[in-house]
């Protein structure tokens, strides 16, 4: 029985459920809290959406429990933040306080609460975006007219007492682009806008937050039109920068123009012409060989620097090419090939060697110095940097001479005129001139000065490639290449200047003044290189008595003919009292000065060559 | 001529040196004068003094935020911690005004002497924080360091507040109140989730005090330096 009634309740109730399930009745869904926002930390406001009514009229109400209290409160305003909201007053809000928060939805059928959302209004804060925003075109004077963008505060925020602190950001953009200029504020209430296209028409809105909170949304759109001459560059910088780079042009071009020709130096050195003092290529190309050779003049001679310093090796003369320089000499010149194995293979016979002191020093054992192949053709091919000759180039480093001859000075060979030079390795002035491995020039200029840097010219020449002698003051010579032509006149004239039997010498060393300083042959010491004088020696040969037909130059101890005066080696210009044997102008010259010139010393008398070369002046 | 060198090589190290102190100054002129003097009785104005104050409090409830912040993001997620964390601060204690009105009406010198309260409350646990915070599977690095940077950040906050408490009213009574915090055995608990629960708390107390002191302080510079007229 009580079985039957049960289930009879249960049958109806269910058969009522049904029914009501059948009209579309049912207790209200379960509604959501959206959010809730304070705008000024003061107030707040919770928002909720409903859910299904379940066909019948639902009512919603709002609970509230807070931290730090019990009770349950209910919302205390649903109307003043619209439709299913609830709005907190001053009076109910408090902050640094957790509220839950619950909305309960209520129907006939039934109530159903949503779930509890935990607020502090300490992080809901989002207040509304500023106001009265204003734009504005400045114009200051003497400077850039720019966009002054200002507003307020949104109103219900307290700023004042430092309650709540607000950040900005403004946004902009003209009317041709799509993407906002975003720029931060910070705590100010105004932004100026420097770079703008003039003409233009931009729009700007502005919003807040708070110092620790949610970004209003974007506030009004205030637009303006910028007027065309708004100048978007600043004038002055590009003015100043324009100067700037126009004095660092200046100033680089004014440190190349400086540095220039040094910088050019070093990377491409000009190659030096041959030079020989006194030398004069332009009587080379007239083919006047004969003042050519009385013309240049060789000083320091016999060279008094040390004997390593001069490496003149071997001058082999090479008379088979080149007839065109000297077409009235050439046949002689062909046979002036002077080689030095063709000579005694003494070890101290620097055949043709300008200093053989010096290779004694250098090498006492070896008996063949040989010299640099001098092909006169080749050189004289090879006209290098004629206009080098002009002066005089002194190297510091070494003290190879110069020669001062001027190309368009006629200076002639001090050649005693018919004097033959004695056939020796030393003296023919073809190989004196292989000696400085260069032209005749460069021989010439061996004895103009110290005789340590024809030693080294020579040395350059040794091997072999006398073209290829980078030194400037080589190079200087090489201008004289046509004045090696002279060589050969040198040695004819003197060929018939023979006075005694020939008798080899070595040379002991040049001096300074150009003084050849000879010795007898068997004098083989390497004690004598240093010695700037030819004091030393025993016997010294201070004068040419002539040249024989094998380009040999004879000398004789100064005891004996005055008249001999030629050097030979480098283009002294030994004064010949004999000159006037040859009938040569210059040497004429040579032979009124020569006894003028004579240096007193002891028991040489040298003839300084450098007076000569004045009188080619 | 080595005289004259020697005096253009004075000239120029004159020059040289000219020219260091010369940047020197200019650069130093740039840089914000620190407030706090280490000692003695520097007359820093008050509105700098002030200005360095809620900057410091600013960085360091923006600290604490992120800290927290990544932290529930990271362990907190669908384990109910916040209905835990209700009335779970020790700081709860303090009389702290709640509202504005209230943080009005308090006299300056006592709300700077709460603001003292609720910095030293925070020794310990921050110190304990960094301390065991390498019991938690995986913690990130960037929770020590905040804490370590929030440690530090205090201590200065508090140089300042003395400083000022000493010009604002000089002579104030001692009479601090102190509360004490005795979560260090949650910190240290077996249970992952306990252990995560204290953490979860003491964090998020200690984002709430931040935000407390960064505002007292917004609140008495406005009041003190600029007369309510911020």
């Amino acid at each position: 029985m009580k079985d039957n009634v049960a289930s009879t309740i249960a049958f109806i109730l269910l058969l009522c459920l049904n029914i009501s399930f059948l009209n579309g009745q049912s207790p209200p869904g379960k509604p959501e809290i959206l959010k809730c926002r304070s705008p000024d930390k003061e107030t707040f406001t919770c928002w909720w959406k409903p859910g299904t009514d379940g066909g019948l009229p639902t009512n919603y109400s709002l609970t509230y429990v807070r931290e730090g209290d019990e009770n349950t409160y209910e919302c205390p305003d649903y109307k003043t933040s619209g439709p299913n909201s609830c709005f907190f007053s001053k009076k109910y809000t408090s902050i640094w306080k957790i509220y839950i928060i619950t909305v309960n939805a209520t129907n006939q059928m039934g109530t159903t609460a949503s779930e509890p959302l935990y607020v502090d209004v300490t992080y809901i804060v989002e207040p509304e975006p500023p106001r009265n925003l204003s734009l504005e075109v400045k114009w200051p004077k003497d400077r850039k007219p720019y966009l002054l963008i200002r507003w307020s505060p949104p109103n219900i925020t307290d700023l004042r007492s430092g309650w709540f602190t607000m950040e900005y950001e403004i946004r902009l953009k003209s009317e041709e682009t799509d993407e906002w200029e975003i720029h931060f504020a910070g705590q100010q209430t105004q932004f100026k806008i420097f770079s703008l296209y003039p003409g233009q028409k931009y729009f700007v809105q502005t919003r807040c937050k708070p110092d620790h909170g949610y970004w209003s949304r974007w506030g009004q759109e205030s637009a303006i039109d910028i007027p065309n001459d708004f100048t978007m560059k600043d004038t002055t910088v590009w003015i100043f920068v324009a100067v700037l780079s126009a004095v660092i042009c200046l100033i680089m071009v004014w440190a190349v123009a400086l540095k220039g020709y040094s910088m050019m130096t070093c990377i491409f050195p000009p190659v030096p012409g041959p030079k020989i003092k006194g030398f004069d290529t332009h009587l080379l190309e007239k083919g006047k060989s004969e003042e050519l050779l009385s013309a240049l003049g060789c000083q320091d001679f016999p060279p008094t620097s040390d004997c390593e310093d001069l490496l003149v090796e071997f001058l082999e003369v090479d008379d088979n090419e080149d007839e065109q320089l000297m077409p009235s000499h050439s046949k002689e010149y062909p046979g002036q090939g002077v080689k030095p194995t063709h000579l005694d293979p003494d070890s101290d016979s620097g055949h043709g060697s300008y200093d053989s002191h010096s290779l004694l020093s250098e090498k006492c054992e070896e008996p063949q110095a040989y010299p640099p192949t001098f092909h006169i053709p080749e050189i004289i091919e090879k006209p290098e940097n004629p206009e080098e000759n002009i002066t005089p180039i002194q190297d510091p480093q070494s003290n190879i001479p110069y020669f001062h001859a001027d190309v368009s000075k006629s200076s002639t060979w001090p050649l005693l005129p018919g004097q033959h030079m004695p056939r020796s390795p030393y003296h023919s002035i073809a190989d004196v001139c292989k000696l400085a491995g260069a032209p005749v020039d460069a021989v010439a200029s061996f004895l103009d000065k110290a005789g340590k840097n024809a030693l080294k010219s020579s040395k350059a020449f040794e091997t072999g490639k006398e073209e290829k002698v980078a030194k400037q003051e080589m190079e200087s010579l090489h201008s004289k290449t046509k004045e090696e032509t002279s060589w050969p006149l040198l040695q004819e004239k003197a060929s018939f200047i023979y006075a005694k039997p020939l008798d080899y010498v070595e040379i002991h060393k040049v001096n300074k003044d150009g003084v050849l300083s000879l010795l007898p042959k068997q004098k083989e010491n390497c004690d004598q290189v240093e010695k700037p004088r030819a004091s030393e020696t025993s016997k010294e040969y201070a004068k040419v008595s002539g040249v024989t037909d094998n380009n040999i130059l004879v000398l004789v101890p100064e005891s004996q003919v005055q008249n001999m005066a030629l050097f030979e080696e480098s283009a002294k210009k030994a004064p010949s009292p004999l000159e006037q044997n040859q009938s040569e102008k210059d040497l004429a010259s040579f032979a009124g000065t020569s006894s003028n010139c004579r240096l007193q010393l002891g028991r040489l008398d040298y003839l300084d060559p450098t007076c000569f070369m004045h009188s080619f002046h | 001529m080595i005289s004259v060198m020697n005096s253009q090589g004075s000239a120029q190290k004159a020059g040289t040196l000219l020219l260091l102190v010369v940047s020197n100054l200019l650069f130093c002129q740039n840089v914000h004068p620190l407030p706090i003097c280490p000692s003695g009785d520097c007359k820093m104005s008050l509105q700098d003094m002030f200005d360095r104050l809620v900057m410091l409090s600013h960085y360091i409830h923006s600290l604490s935020s992120e800290i927290f912040i990544e932290f529930d993001q990271r362990y907190a997620q669908g384990r109910g911690f916040i209905a835990k964390a209700i009335n779970g601060c020790h700081t709860s204690s303090l009389p702290t005004p709640e509202d504005k009105e209230q943080a009005q009406q308090i006299p300056p010198e006592v709300l700077l002497k709460l603001v003292i309260s609720l910095l030293h409350a925070w020794n310990d646990p921050l110190y304990q924080l960094v301390t065991e915070v390498g019991g938690i599977h995986e913690a990130p690095d960037g929770m020590v360091s905040r804490a370590k940077e929030i440690e530090a950040q205090i201590k200065q906050l508090l140089e300042g507040i003395q400083k000022i408490i000493g010009q604002v009213h000089p002579g104030a009574n001692e009479n601090e109140i102190y509360s004490v915090w005795a979560q260090l055995p949650s910190l240290q608990a077996a249970d992952e989730e306990s252990r995560l629960f204290a953490f979860y708390n003491l964090l998020h107390c200690l984002r709430r005090d931040s935000h407390k002191v960064d505002n007292y302080l917004k609140i008495l510079k406005c009041r003190i330096v600029y007369q309510n007229n911020c």
